[in-house]
This record gives C-alpha cells, sequence and structure tokens, in this order.
C-alpha cells in the first residue's frame, strides 16, 4: 500500500485552475490517485475483450489497432439505444451550477472533476464525430479528435467519478452525470480499460457467486461463526437454513458483510431480528450476492450478474425477496432487475408475514430493503426494543448516494434509527439527504492503491462528521450501504479519529430485546453495555 | 509476480515468486516461516504466532479463503486485534502462513479491510 500524506498536507487544496485551457492541459497519472489495471485472466473468464497485463502508468496500453473504431462504433450504438446519452450529450448550457458540487473537486481542485467538465470529456468527442457544428468548426464548437491522450483522460477521470449524483441535484437540466460516467466506463470496457478491483469481484461472481469469491460451506462456516457470538452475547442459538426450496423468503445480501467487520455486525443483526420474527425465509449460497460490480463495467454485464436473484427465487419457490443494507445494489435492483430478467411474476407481492403490510412500492419488482421492512415492523410495535443499550453512541446517519439520493430511502432508515438509539444528530443539512456527500470510494474505487484519491474524495463527507463529531461528540456513523460499511472506517481514521461506523441493523440487534435472551452484558462487538462495568465494579 | 526466487532452509531450496509468497503450500514448516518472517522483517516466530499461522493454513485448506479476522483471534484465545499486533496487517500473515500468492481483491481486504460491496 503507497504511503499516504499526512491530513495537513492533504487538506491544503490548490484551487488554481491551469494556465492553458482545458484542452490543451495534458493529463498526468499521480500515483494514489488511480487503481491497477485490470488481469487478463479476469477478462478472460467473463469474456471481456482484450485481456492482457497493462499498467495504467504505462505509455502503451496495448490496444487492438482499430481502438479508434471500436469506440467510435460504441458511441454511435450508445446514442441509438440510450436517449438519455443523447440527450446529455446535447443540453448541457455550461452553466457551471454543479462545478463546486462534486466531492472529488472539493478534494483534489482539479478542475477536471467538475462534473461539467468530466462530461465534456466524452461530449467534445461526441461533437467532432457526431455534430455537424463540431465537424466543421471543430475546437471552436467546442470539438476535439479522438487520441490516445484524450483516451487516457477518459480512463483517469471515469475512474475519478463514483457515479454518486450529486452534481444531478444542482443541474438546472437535471443531466445524470452517473449515467455519463456508466456510458463512460462501458467504452472503456470495450477496450479491456477495467481496473482489476472491479474486474477482480466481477469474475469471483460469476463464478462463485458472489464478489469476495466465497464457497457455498464457506458462507456457512462464516456466517455460523456469527452465530456463535450471537450465543455468547444472547445466550441464544440461531439455526438460520440454506437454499431451503419453499421457504417464504429468500435473503438476499452484499458478500462484504460475511467477511469484514464491521459489515459482520449487520449480518448478526440480520440473523437476530429474524429470529427473533420466526421468519420462514432461507439464505442462499447460490444468488449469495446483491451487490453488483458489473455495474461498474457494463450494463451486458450487470444483467448476466444480477439473473441468479431471480432464477434462485423460482428454483426455491419462494414468495418474494428481502434484500439487505446496500447501496449501488439497491440501485440495480430497483432500477434495472425487473427489466434486464425480469417480469417475476412467479413471485408474490411481498407481503410481510409479522405486519400483514402489502408492499406496493415492489408491485413489479417483488423484492423489499431491510430498511422498509424493519420500519414498517416498529411502526406497527412488533419488536420490543431497549434503545439505552445504545447509550454510548452519538450517532449520525450517512445517506449513501444510491439509496438516498437514488432512490429516495431517507425517511425510512432514519425512523428505524431514531427507535433504536437515544442519541441521534444530524449533519449539517447541504451535507444529508439528496444532497448526501459520497464515501469517495463508491462504484469500485476502494481499492487499497488509491487511497490518496479516496480520502480526497472522502474530505467533504468526513469534513461534516467532524463537525458533528466535535459540537455534540458524534462517535458512531451508521448507514445502511456496505461500500460504507468498508470503506468509512479508514475515512474516519484518517479525518475523524474516534468516529466509528456501523450498519442499521447492528444497532436494531443491539436494542433487539429478544424473547429468552440472557442479560446483555455487551454489545455485538463485545463491548460492555452502557451501566455494566460500573455495576461490576460495585459488586 | 510469476519470477521464482528460492530461499534456502535447512539445505532446501524454497521456491517463492517476486512478491516473497511461497510457491508450494506443502513446503512450509516453521523454519521456513522463519526464514519468510526474516525477509519481512516481521521478527522470529513466536509460539503465539505460530498457532495463528498453524490456524490460518488450515483453515485456507478446509475453506479456500482466509479466515474472518475476529475468528483467527478468537481460535488461538488472543484479543480480537491480534492480528494486527503480531503481523501489522492480515495479508502478511497470510505470506507467513505460506499461502500462494492472493488475487488483487483479496490483497485489498487483508491489507486494508476493503470488501466489495
Amino acid at each position: 500500500m503507497a504511503k499516504l500524506p499526512k491530513p495537513e498536507e492533504l487538506s491544503k487544496i490548490d484551487y488554481t485552475p491551469p494556465k492553458t485551457s482545458w484542452m490543451d492541459t495534458p493529463v498526468v497519472f499521480k500515483e494514489g490517485m488511480f487503481c491497477h489495471g485490470s488481469k487478463p485472466k479476469s477478462l478472460e473468464l467473463v469474456g471481456f475483450p482484450n485481456p492482457r497485463d497493462w499498467r495504467p502508468a504505462d505509455a502503451d496500453w496495448k490496444l487492438p489497432e482499430n481502438w479508434k473504431q471500436i469506440l467510435l462504433e460504441g458511441i454511435a450504438e450508445r446514442l441509438e439505444k440510450y436517449r438519455s446519452f443523447r440527450l446529455f450529450m446535447d443540453i448541457c448550457v455550461r452553466c457551471g451550477a454543479c462545478a463546486d458540487k462534486c466531492h472529488f473537486f472539493i478534494g483534489t481542485g482539479d478542475p477536471k472533476n467538475m462534473p461539467v467538465l468530466r462530461a465534456e470529456l466524452i461530449r467534445s468527442v461526441y461533437r467532432k464525430e457526431f455534430t455537424l457544428a463540431g465537424k466543421i468548426f471543430g475546437k471552436m464548437a467546442g470539438a476535439r479528435e479522438l487520441t490516445i491522450d484524450v483516451l487516457k483522460e477518459w480512463w483517469y477521470y471515469f475512474f475519478q467519478c463514483t457515479e454518486c449524483r450529486r452534481c444531478s441535484v444542482f443541474c438546472p437540466y437535471g443531466i445524470d452525470q452517473a449515467e455519463i460516467t456508466i456510458i463512460g466506463r462501458e467504452l472503456l470496457n470495450l477496450l479491456g480499460l477495467n481496473i482489476e478491483w472491479i474486474a477482480g469481484p466481477v469474475s469471483n461472481c460469476y463464478m462463485k457467486g458472489n464478489h469476495l469469491g466465497l464457497e457455498p460451506h464457506t458462507i456457512v462456516g462464516n456466517l455460523e461463526y456469527m452465530l456463535d457470538d450471537i450465543e455468547t452475547v444472547t445466550g441464544k442459538r440461531i439455526k438460520p437454513t440454506f437454499n431451503r426450496k419453499g421457504a417464504e423468503i429468500l435473503f438476499v445480501t452484499p458478500s462484504g458483510d460475511l467477511f469484514a467487520d464491521p459489515g459482520t455486525y449487520t449480518c448478526m443483526g440480520y440473523l437476530m431480528l429474524f429470529e427473533e420474527l420466526g421468519l420462514d425465509y432461507t439464505w442462499s449460497t447460490y444468488a449469495s450476492e446483491g451487490g453488483n460490480f458489473g455495474f461498474f463495467t457494463s450494463n451486458e454485464m450487470a444483467k448476466r450478474l444480477n439473473s441468479k436473484i431471480y432464477a434462485e427465487a423460482k428454483r426455491l419457490g419462494v414468495k418474494w425477496i428481502l434484500g439487505g443494507e446496500c447501496g449501488h445494489m439497491w440501485r440495480v435492483l430497483s432500477q434495472y432487475m425487473d427489466t434486464w430478467n425480469g417480469p417475476a411474476d412467479f413471485l408474490e407481492v411481498p407481503k410481510s408475514p409479522i405486519t400483514g403490510t402489502v408492499f406496493e412500492n415492489a408491485k413489479s419488482m417483488k423484492m423489499v430493503h431491510v430498511a422498509e421492512f424493519t420500519a414498517d415492523l416498529i411502526k406497527n410495535n412488533k419488536l420490543k426494543l431497549d434503545p439505552k443499550r445504545n447509550d454510548h453512541l452519538k450517532v449520525t446517519w450517512h445517506d449513501s448516494c444510491n439509496v438516498a439520493r437514488g432512490m429516495g430511502m431517507l425517511e425510512e432508515p432514519r425512523y428505524v434509527l431514531k427507535n433504536v438509539v437515544n442519541n441521534f444528530v444530524e449533519m449539517p443539512e447541504d451535507t444529508i439527504r439528496e444532497k448526501t456527500f459520497c464515501c469517495g470510494s463508491g462504484t469500485g474505487l476502494n481499492a487499497s492503491e488509491d487511497m490518496d484519491l479516496r480520502m480526497k474524495g472522502g474530505f467533504p463527507r468526513a469534513n461534516a462528521v467532524k463537525f458533528v463529531h466535535e459540537h455534540y461528540g458524534v462517535n458512531m456513523l451508521a448507514n445502511v450501504c456496505a461500500i460504507d460499511r468498508a470503506t468509512l472506517p479508514p475515512l474516519m481514521d484518517y479525518w475523524v479519529p474516534g468516529v466509528k461506523v456501523a450498519g442499521l441493523h447492528e444497532l436494531v440487534a443491539n436494542a433487539l430485546v429478544m424473547t429468552g435472551e440472557k442479560e446483555r452484558t455487551t454489545d455485538l462487538r463485545g463491548e460492555p453495555l452502557p451501566g455494566i462495568e460500573q455495576k461490576e465494579e460495585k459488586a | 509476480m510469476t519470477v521464482l526466487d528460492y530461499i534456502e532452509v535447512q539445505n532446501r531450496k524454497i521456491a517463492i515468486d517476486g512478491d516473497g509468497y511461497l510457491v508450494n503450500y506443502d513446503d512450509w514448516n516453521e523454519s521456513v516461516a522463519n526464514a519468510l518472517a526474516e525477509r519481512e522483517n516481521n521478527g522470529k516466530i513466536t509460539d503465539e504466532k505460530l498457532a495463528i499461522l498453524k490456524f490460518i493454513r488450515w483453515y485456507y485448506k478446509e475453506y479456500n479463503f482466509f479466515p474472518m479476522l475476529s475468528a483467527v483471534c478468537k481460535n488461538v484465545h488472543k484479543p480480537k486485534t491480534c492480528l494486527q499486533e503480531e503481523f501489522y496487517n492480515p495479508l502478511l500473515a497470510w505470506k507467513l502462513a505460506g499461502l500462494p500468492h492472493p488475487e488483487e481483491p483479496l490483497i485489498s481486504l487483508l491489507e486494508a479491510g476493503q470488501s466489495p460491496g
């Protein structure tokens, strides 16, 4: 792992633009600001183009001779296929409303991280090749040739965008920069210009069903280990089922929660909640990934990886699907799955067996997010909760981009949180809800070699946490996203030491009073509950 | 990464790759672990370290993966942070346990706790 500059150095951000115009300012690949190139094995496995050993910092990217033709045909195909893409290529008036809204611009000061300019990287080529004005007037009309240097600039900056869409909130035309980056990455994918931190998990998921590459017995083994810990904390032995035909509900969650802390505590939370409800549900070791890194390569790959969720629901004969806490997973499922791999007419409209609530919002997709599910349980008074058990925590809420801004899930997690903790503080209003700041490492950028980029991109989010940490003593950053659970801990350690990170259902399970449980003395992390230390001292 | 190198342990030539990972799982023993640790400036393999490495090797053979970090420590009856304390990071434990060169996602996972969503 490359050495990271100290926070004092990294927070000195130079916003002076270069003296040369943007088209004449060549891209410079800076160490720590980009990820490793994809390995041939990862591309071969899923049939992606141009598998070879390559390094992004090398001059020669080992591209096919007709690379330019491939890209231009790729653009033409996508202009036909996606009306949004054509529209976004045409309608920007360069008003600049988006310019200072991007966390990567705020954190780097690099003008090419202004969303308008990032889009302009591809728009300029569009103008040159696909518009009359650009063909005739060239640079005067904002058009330029597609060259190797332009291609490198695309690569560098489309992997410095996390598709968080904060800029879109401020765009008077509603241009969705995420869609432009998605297309940009699809085009790069046509030449084998992926990053390994995305391509590796994609091939793992294709082969073994999940990004981590956990085999079925390993999934069961890891969950068994969590069950041991749950037994230590609650005195209760839980026995979940796997691949069980005839279960009412299939549960699908990101695989990150099956291995790494603090995601594992969130996972323990699900296990405890479902046990207490007596939910008739099953895990699957086949559809063992809710996330979809294919979405960061191409729509087609995302569709292929996604297909196993409905397929498994059909094979097991469940009635509907419950999804764990995740961000991009939820956007992929809610906005794409039904169109890609539906209609799921073999499933029923999800209905909570506990409250009888019918989730009309999931009428077509047949899948419910666990935050909605739990909010409904609490609303109907079906859970016995003791929020005092979370009294050692002062919690703030990080709205994960895809769930909050993308899918409008703003109130449900807050409603749950306010019922399971006594100390909840919001971050400043321009940094939450629709205007939430990205963790800085989404869309598959959370590798270990691009830490400079990640700490810079996460700076605005960390800054807002620092505010509530210093003013209100916040020590816990809660969220419903598996990528956040991986990316926010190092971000906090770097910018706001003393603030930990938790998934929502870890806090739910801490507060959940379970039937027949022993008196709890620790939280799910094994830390003493508030009041327990004093009690022990007195005894 | 495919470049082969050799370390000499007890008059045996042990193959390692360009990044210092053991090529053959079965070449490993305590002396080899010590030689690998020396290359990585990780000091002597103590009994505590050895217990951790043996567990990691057993788990890898059984599950084709690295054990959950807290499970490692629990199994050797050590505090939850035992891997960081003994080996700086879990990736080094992987290497000293004589496991083959990990895939890149696993490197980020073990080196920086990063998992894909």
